[in-house]
């Protein structure tokens, strides 16, 4: 069993999942849903599609090079059962799995370092640009096209018969 | 799903280029073929100079189809075309090469022949 790449999004394709095109040339392309496997008959290139791994790591929204990627390879020698091996291998998935995420974060927050401050900063010169649109909460009084129109307030009606006797009289 | 009046390419050597369908073999009011079926064809189109000729009769077994294989392991291949082989009564190809890849499915239908002469088997 062996767990290959999507041609179009690159996330992992599960036995039982997706579908295989093969060309006619003997070229084949995997998919993992077909939802890229539409987008391939649409010719649309993968590079060019926002949500594709090849997309975000191209403009530099993931992390590209990590020696965490290299352990996920193929590796087309077959390795002789060796029961410490799995055990040693199991635990060295975990291990490597949680550097590679602690590192992927840090890549993140360094992406995003400084957008807090951008977007203040936008903000502000909008205000100062745009000054004339705010009023005064003053403003709010004087003229009364701006106010809220008033919240309609339930009325109580009166019954002639209270609701007890009402039933009463519906069930003789 | 190769049906009745479906045209085919031809993945050999054996002179025809073009193939329809005229029967799909294996019981009696069988519908479609799939890959490793055996069909009745009719050549349409030919090569000159070669010993198959148009609107002759021929047997060919399905090797490529459009519509999705499905495989025992879940896995399901499609391929680009639909495309037949040209074959004799006791099931030998008629040429002498197989251009395109082909599906593992022939050999468990007996036609070592041509999963041996193919490039590529998938």
């Amino acid at each position: 069993m062996r767990l290959e790449k999507c041609w179009f999004c690159s996330s992992t394709v599960y036995p039982g999942h997706g579908i295989q095109f093969v060309r006619n040339d003997a070229k084949v392309f995997r998919f993992c849903r077909s939802k890229c496997h539409k987008n391939f008959k649409m010719k649309r290139n993968p590079r060019k599609v926002k949500w594709t791994k090849a997309y975000r790591k191209l403009h530099g929204k993931e992390l590209t090079q990590d020696t965490t990627f290299e352990f996920e390879r193929r590796r087309n020698r077959p390795e002789r059962y060796n029961r410490d091996l799995v055990d040693q291998t199991l635990n060295a998935i975990k291990k490597i799995e949680e550097v590679r995420e602690k590192r992927e974060s840090k890549f993140w927050e360094s992406r995003m370092k400084g957008k807090k401050s951008q977007e203040r900063k936008e903000a502000a010169v909008e205000l100062e640009q745009n000054i004339h649109l705010v009023k005064a909460p003053g403003a709010m009084v004087a003229e009364p096209g701006l106010t809220l129109p008033k919240q309609q307030v339930k009325m109580k009606v009166k019954v002639s018969m209270p609701k007890q006797q009402q039933i009463q009289a519906v069930q003789e | 799903m190769i049906q009745t009046q479906t045209y085919l390419n031809v993945a050999d050597n054996s002179g025809a280029r073009k193939l329809m369908c005229i029967r799909v073999l294996g019981a009696s009011n069988r519908k479609y073929a799939h890959i490793g079926d055996v069909i009745i064809a009719v050549v349409k189109e030919a090569i000159p100079n070669m010993p198959l000729k148009k609107s002759e009769v021929v047997r060919a077994v399905v090797v490529r189809t459009c519509k999705e294989l499905k495989r025992k392991n879940g896995t399901s291949v499609q391929f680009d075309d639909n495309a037949a082989v040209v074959i004799n009564q006791e099931g030998n190809p008629k040429g002498t090469r197989v251009f395109g890849p082909v599906a593992r499915e022939l050999r468990e239908s007996d036609f070592t022949k041509i999963v041996s002469l193919a490039p590529e088997v998938l």
